[in-house]
């Protein structure tokens, strides 16, 4: 049977890996190079890399930078921050990238989301959408959108993204707990596998964006940067209250 | 084949061209740190959190804070005189042995426990000896040589810190003790946050617990099972390094306190203090570094902060410029001077060892050692030459895009 | 002497996981777009991130589809197809439009169906490979280990003797394809850590 995954986040500004709390305050928390390397260590299930200010500073991805950790990741590798153009996709994929996570671009130009999936399959498009309650917000959770997250999850899902990295700004980096009820309302209305991210602070936080949220995934950053508690601990965790993972 | 390669690398310097412009690095008005520090902070006059927090240092009542850490030990120490009032980790270096005296000068029975490096230079073994001499009994641990080269080894090439296991052990050890022996009080010397800032709460704090020591110790990410199963290390190998568990820690109801807390703290200060009592320094300036009375006992070292320099753009020498530059010894402009001098040099040697003896050690060739810097190395903050890679002077320095804060 | 490993570029995705992974394990690895690199190779590797009619136009765009029949079926160089290089071996494939693909064997690349259970298309995750039958491919690994796969379309075979492994997701798939020296995974082995890595080390002694 499918195993659940759990997936520790890599969020970069500027020169290293950031640690922020509701999508500010980003703290600089050390180099990239390090943490993918450890995490590599201990055999993850699939690693996010978010380049969070990309889109606000106007710039594309640092392909160079993905290139170098993607050849220190022998897992999966989802990329995103910045991607405006299929040729961004063509490039983050031909660098290493396995995956690719379009977010205000999602909403600015949608059209980039089903030419992506057409060209690359829609497997290797993960649609990110933020949220503050069940709204949706872009640019580094500066720009408040129309949009709700059912409604937007539903349309990416039309036009063929293959995953949605559903994050809530407000329980970022505060160890509280998922959106649950967000992450139900989408997980509910799509049929393509939903990321949890934003909150997890215990793995106990995790089981319930499983099991009440009805997500296929759990991310985690600030939980897992600071080395107190591991992914493989995580999984442990959940495979004993029943929950598939691969231990 | 060859037609292949051409069109890989070609591949590879368009991909790298069409990355986005290189913004220079930018460092604090007052000191000399970059932007690139871990938890550092920069205002909105572009001063760091260091410095910020050292100016906040001067409200600080340090009679009421004397008043505390008398009452503190007071606490702590023996009533009978049947085990020791306290532990503290111990270098023998200029901080350990300053603590040391200030111990014995509050009246305290200390037990010293140092984990000695692999690499103990001659004056490091004569600067413990020192401190022996001062008068405590003084327990010293080493770790299992063959394994501990293997860690150094696997925590250079893993996450670019060859020192890791020695950070490990400065926590792990004493506590360990403090546990074993039913010592309650544990005194270091400095809380880091005090000095180079980070988020407040940790800055004003003054116990340590579990989770201080993994989020600020400097543990990078790496744990200590993470070791297991590489190079042939097992789980009994990482006795030393593993930090005793939170119910044993309860149990005997270890806690620690940081003499900087409740004392004014200075580098040179201390060095200036100990010296008056038998501590030694090095004849010329350190290699990479502006001074010659710290990171005396480990020739491992000049690696370990070479590393620092290429994963964030600043070494030892930043470090302690802007140090000398908060307390108004050194103007900034003299600061960069020096730091222009010695910053980031590749690590010939240190304390006159010379990096291939250290690597050799290690089991590691020059080349490997070259492809590990390479790893780490951001490259977005040195210079690059056409095709991308890191310009190497001819005695392998590599050079920055921007030193200081373009004008 | 070490094997020498073609890994087919047709311009589609990222090959440098997979050639990694076989330089790990001491093989010499290359990629090359070349029809007239694959005579000098040992084994030939086909992976493939993408969808199905580009990648079908790009293979004969460079006349990589001809020279891969010749070395694979006819000079019987082992081969092994991954991911979406599994699914080009297959007659027809199903994904944006009806593509002709490689047809080496009798089969059809068609969608997941969703079940009651298995609700999710694409298939994204680590699942478990179960080995209809043994096979140096799978030598050493369990038989129910899990391997990392991200599909939304899958190899129907015409004859069950082609079915190497099964992988239990929207009422099962065919997770691995043998016929003779041709091998297809529809996992991504260079991705799926120590049992990915032991199929890719069997695959260079089959």
């Amino acid at each position: 049977m499918l195993k659940t995954r759990v997936v520790p986040t890599l969020l970069h500004k500027g020169w290293g890996l950031v640690k922020g709390i509701k999508f500010d305050s980003l703290r600089a928390v050390g180099s990239p190079m390090q943490a993918i390397k450890v995490y590599n260590l201990r055999n993850v299930d699939e690693l996010v890399f978010l380049d969070v200010t990309a889109t606000t500073e106007d710039r594309g991805p640092d392909f160079s930078l993905v290139d170098e950790l993607a050849d220190e990741c022998f897992m999966p590798l989802a990329v995103g921050g910045g991607i405006r153009t299929v040729e961004d996709v063509r490039k983050l994929l031909s660098v290493g990238a396995d995956k690719v996570v379009i977010g205000s671009a999602a909403i600015e130009d949608p059209g980039i989301v089903r030419l992506a999936s057409d060209r690359f399959g829609a497997q290797c498009v993960v649609v990110s959408i933020d949220t503050v309650g069940s709204d949706v917000w872009i640019r580094s959770g500066t720009t408040r959108t129309n949009y709700n997250a059912v409604e937007m999850a539903r349309e990416m899902e039309r036009l063929g993204a293959g995953e949605i990295l559903l994050q809530s700004i407000e329980r970022d980096g505060v160890m509280q707990g998922y959106d649950v009820e967000t992450i139900a309302g989408v997980s509910g209305a799509v049929s393509i596998p939903v990321v949890a991210s934003g909150g997890a602070g215990t793995f106990a936080h995790m089981l319930d964006a499983l099991r009440d949220g009805g997500a296929s995934a759990v991310a985690a950053a600030s939980m897992f940067h600071f080395t107190e508690q591991t992914p493989m601990e995580a999984k442990q965790f959940l495979a004993a209250a029943g929950v598939p993972t691969r231990v | 084949m060859s037609e292949y390669d051409g069109v890989e690398t070609a591949t590879r310097a368009l991909i790298h061209t069409r990355s986005p412009e290189p913004k220079p690095i930018v460092y604090c008005r007052s000191c000399l740190i970059p932007e690139t520090k871990p938890d550092i902070f920069f205002d909105e006059d572009g001063m760091c959190s260091a410095c910020r927090h050292y100016d906040g240092r001067d409200d600080v009542d340090w009679a009421a804070r004397r008043v505390e850490l008398e009452a503190v030990l007071e606490r702590y120490r023996s009533k009978d005189g049947t085990t020791y009032d306290c532990v503290i980790g111990v270098s023998g270096g200029k901080d350990s042995t300053t603590q040391v005296i200030r111990m014995l000068e509050l009246g305290m029975n200390p037990l010293c426990v140092t984990a000695t490096t692999d690499e103990l230079s001659d004056i490091g073994r004569r600067n413990i000896e020192n401190l022996k001499g001062l008068g405590v009994d003084f327990l010293e641990y080493t770790t299992n040589p063959i394994v501990r080269r293997r860690v150094n080894k696997l925590a250079l090439v893993q996450v670019g810190d060859i020192s890791w296991p020695e950070h490990v052990t400065i926590f792990t050890l004493p506590v360990r003790i403090a546990v074993q022996m039913r010592i309650k009080l544990i005194v270091w010397g400095e809380n880091p946050q005090n000095e180079y800032g980070g988020p407040a709460a940790a800055a004003t704090g003054n116990t340590l617990t579990r989770r201080w020591l993994e989020e600020f110790g400097g543990l990078l990410g790496l744990r200590v099972t993470d070791l297991v199963g590489q190079e042939d290390i097992e789980p009994r190998h990482l006795i030393p390094y593993t930090y005793p568990d939170d119910d044993d820690l309860a149990r005997v109801g270890v806690t620690g306190i940081f003499l900087g807390y409740y004392m004014p703290w200075d580098g040179l200060q201390n060095a200036i203090f100990a010296q008056s009592y038998g501590f030694e320094t090095w004849p010329q300036t350190i290699e990479g570094s502006l001074c010659n009375y710290e990171n005396l006992d480990n020739h491992q070292t000049g690696i370990h902060d070479y590393f620092k320099y290429l994963k964030y753009g600043f070494g030892r020498a930043t470090d302690i410029a802007s140090m000398h530059v908060r307390r108004g010894r050194l103007r900034r402009e003299d600061a960069l001077k020096l730091v222009r001098l010695h910053d980031g040099k590749f690590p010939w040697t240190y304390l006159g060892k010379s990096i291939h003896d250290v690597l050799e050690n290690i089991d590691m060739t020059f080349d490997e050692f070259i492809d590990v810097c390479d790893r780490f190395t951001n490259k977005r903050l040195f210079v690059t030459d056409r095709h991308g890679e890191l310009a190497r002077g001819a005695d392998q320095h590599l050079t920055k895009i921007n030193d200081d804060n373009p004008e | 002497m070490k094997q020498r490993v073609a890994i087919v570029d047709y311009g589609l995705c990222n090959l440098d996981s997979v050639r990694r992974a076989f330089e790990t394990l001491g093989a010499q690895a290359f990629v090359t777009d070349l029809p007239s690199d694959l005579e000098y190779a040992d084994r030939i590797v086909l992976p493939g991130v993408g969808a199905f009619p580009d990648a079908m136009r790009n293979l004969r765009g460079r006349g990589l589809d001809d020279a891969l029949g010749m070395q694979v079926l006819e000079e019987g160089a082992p081969f092994l197809g991954v991911c979406l290089g599994m699914q080009l071996m297959a007659d027809l494939g199903h994904e944006v439009e009806d593509t002709k693909g490689l047809a080496w064997l009798s089969s059809q690349v068609t969608r997941l169906v969703p079940t009651a259970t298995d609700r999710r298309v694409p298939h994204i995750g680590w699942n478990e490979v179960r080995p209809a039958r043994e096979s140096p491919l799978f030598a050493g690994i369990p038989p129910s280990a899990d391997f990392y796969f991200v599909h939304s379309f899958h190899v129907a075979c015409a004859h069950d003797e082609d079915v190497l492994a099964t992988t239990p997701y929207c009422g099962g798939f065919a997770s691995a394809v043998q016929r003779d020296n041709v091998f297809g995974v529809q996992f991504h082995p260079e991705k799926s850590q120590q049992y990915g890595l032991r199929l890719l080390k069997n695959f260079l002694s089959v």
